[in-house]
């Protein structure tokens, strides 16, 4: 009866709502990444290629900007889900960025660095997770301001002259840059590459993960959920 | 056999030096016969609309031109009788210039580039103000294009060229390049600079040099060379910066629309951005990028217009281009550093347990 007791006990972590989120998203960032990177090194041949791919600078701006304005439509709806219904309440109150975070991460970075003897007891999401979700959210925000200045640049220049509008490109480019930069190294990490995950966390996919693994990597949050009963 | 071959070339010879004799001979006949009236400097035609039609021709008038050694029936072949009942059809080059012919004119067919060109279909569907052969290089005094004296050459191909196109050539008379050739300045282009000798197409063709995405193209054949730009203190990066700019990319993409280079600059009419008539003088920015940006006002003047985020000149851009490049590569080696840290932490964590 060893194999069954072993067998995995798993909880859930990301709702079917957010999975949906989580997906939605995943697939606009990849459109707007490849259809701008696309225009910002088309001299690279493999840009070209995507280029007429898409059909042209024509379609591919309209691509690039349908895809936009359903990411800044996410943001919208995930921005009211998390102010106002029950579940988005509490994860922000979850993944609220407080002065622990820091704290976590400072000691975090002691005890790998072979100065500190406790590693920090990470709640539901630890500063790794919060510096992904902060980092994503802010980052879209940015971009979008940037991208509309782009988008409208007649309206825009109205009111800003013309080498604020080439300072705009240059930040809106290094913005989605950045955001890719982060988003793939940290995925790579924190889903695909940490030992405790690998391949990969099934989360996105199922929603669950095994007990064991929140219990080593989100102590905090294993303790609350075995006070709430819910393990 | 000897014998025989010898006879043959002795035969061949005296051809050759016969013909030698005789040719010049022949010449002169005609010669002779033609300038019995063609001679006479008051021998003029009429014409119903009462314009004056200069029939004045002499042996001089092909001295010192490429046809030289031609006489008068070598190129009006349809005269045959002296004189002509009717007048003579207009000359066609055609019948010496081409690949292959004996007459000793250039082995080439460049010439039939022309009969594609927007002139040569011209002329195809009837318009008889098309410009044949000879309306641009000149019926007698038909020179090599290096010789100055050429209706074609780099100093005098606008003027022929603007017997025709008399607004295009007022308008580039006083265009910079206009004023610089006219200067002597030879590096300028001419009209056949920019849409070609031959091969001229109309600028609506995809087939012209002048082709809406084949401006840049054609413009950074001068701009684009240092070599060239640099004697006159012209920055040669203009291209890489229009290539590299929203229009640009554009444009290499096969858009029409979009600006090209003469689309703010000009046509005809390119002018420094010092002086007050040029498109891109600041002043004159607004109206230029209004035609395709509406309700463009002196914002679209404030900065650089062809800008390289790489060059140092650009300023505030080549600053802010070069942070968002370290904070990009500081914030991988970060994300880097940070994911090496923490496996190695990890294993001390488990270890430790």
């Amino acid at each position: 009866m060893s194999e069954e007791s072993r067998s995995p006990v798993t909880v859930e972590r990301m709702s079917f709502l957010f999975r949906v989120q989580h997906m939605l998203l995943m697939v606009s960032l990849l459109v707007l990444a490849v259809t701008g990177f696309a225009l910002m090194y088309h001299e690279n041949w493999l840009a070209a290629a995507v280029i007429r791919f898409e059909g042209g600078v024509m379609f591919r701006g309209i691509i690039h900007r349908s895809a936009a304005v359903f990411l800044m439509a996410q943001l919208v709806y995930h921005a009211f889900y998390m102010l106002f219904s029950r579940e988005g309440k509490r994860e922000l109150k979850e993944v609220w960025l407080t002065r622990r975070d820091f704290d976590d991460f400072l000691q975090a970075m002691r005890f790998n660095l072979g100065m500190g003897n406790e590693y920090p007891r990470f709640g539901r999401y630890g500063y790794k997770e919060k510096f992904q979700y902060w980092g994503a959210t802010t980052g879209v925000f940015l971009i979008s301001v940037t991208g509309f200045i782009l988008w409208a640049e007649n309206f825009s220049m109205r009111f800003l002259p013309k080498f604020v509008l080439d300072l705009t490109l240059i930040i809106h480019g290094y913005q989605g840059l950045l955001i890719f930069v982060v988003l793939l190294f940290w995925h790579l990490y924190i889903v695909h590459l940490h030992p405790s995950v690998f391949p990969m966390n099934p989360a996105w996919l199922t929603g669950k993960v095994d007990v064991e693994w929140l219990k080593e990597e989100h102590p905090a949050e294993y303790e609350k959920l075995k006070g709430e009963g819910v393990i | 056999m000897r014998g025989k071959f010898l006879a043959a070339g002795i035969f061949i010879a005296l051809g050759v030096v016969a013909q030698g004799f005789w040719t010049p001979a022949d010449a002169k006949v005609s010669l002779e016969k033609c300038t019995i009236c063609h001679g006479k400097p008051e021998f003029r035609k009429i014409l119903v609309d009462g314009k004056i039609r200069d029939l004045f021709a002499t042996e001089d008038s092909l001295k010192g031109s490429v046809h030289e050694k031609k006489t008068c029936v070598d190129c009006h072949f349809d005269v045959s009788e002296i004189p002509h009942r009717q007048r003579p059809k207009r000359v066609t080059c055609t019948h010496c210039h081409y690949k292959g012919n004996a007459e000793g004119a250039p082995q080439s067919d460049a010439y039939l580039e022309y009969f594609g060109s927007v002139h040569g279909k011209a002329i195809a569907k009837g318009n008889t103000k098309a410009p044949l052969c000879q309306d641009c290089h000149g019926s007698h005094a038909i020179f090599k294009v290096k010789d100055p004296g050429s209706h074609v050459s780099r100093l005098s191909v606008a003027e022929t060229c603007g017997r025709c196109h008399i607004e295009i050539y007022a308008q580039y008379k006083t265009s910079i390049h206009g004023v610089a050739l006219a200067r002597g300045i030879t590096e300028a282009p001419a009209c056949t600079g920019c849409h070609g000798e031959h091969k001229i197409y109309d600028h609506k063709d995809p087939k012209s040099s002048v082709y809406a995405t084949h401006v840049a193209e054609q413009c950074s054949t001068c701009h684009a060379s240092v070599l060239i730009m640099s004697k006159f203190g012209i920055e040669a990066e203009q291209v890489a910066t229009y290539q590299n700019s929203f229009h640009g990319v554009a444009s290499g993409f096969g858009s029409r629309t979009v600006a090209n280079c003469a689309s703010c600059h000009g046509i005809h009419d390119i002018r420094p951005p010092e002086d007050p008539l040029s498109m891109v003088n600041p002043k004159n920015v607004p109206t230029t990028c209004g035609k395709c940006h509406p309700g463009a006002n002196p914002n679209f003047a404030l900065g650089k217009m062809h800008v390289d985020s790489h060059s140092k000149e650009s300023g505030i851009i080549y600053y802010t281009a070069l942070f968002f490049k370290y904070l990009t590569i500081g914030t991988m080696l970060a994300l880097i550093a940070h994911i090496f840290l923490d496996m190695y932490g990890r294993t001390r964590r488990l270890r430790g347990e």
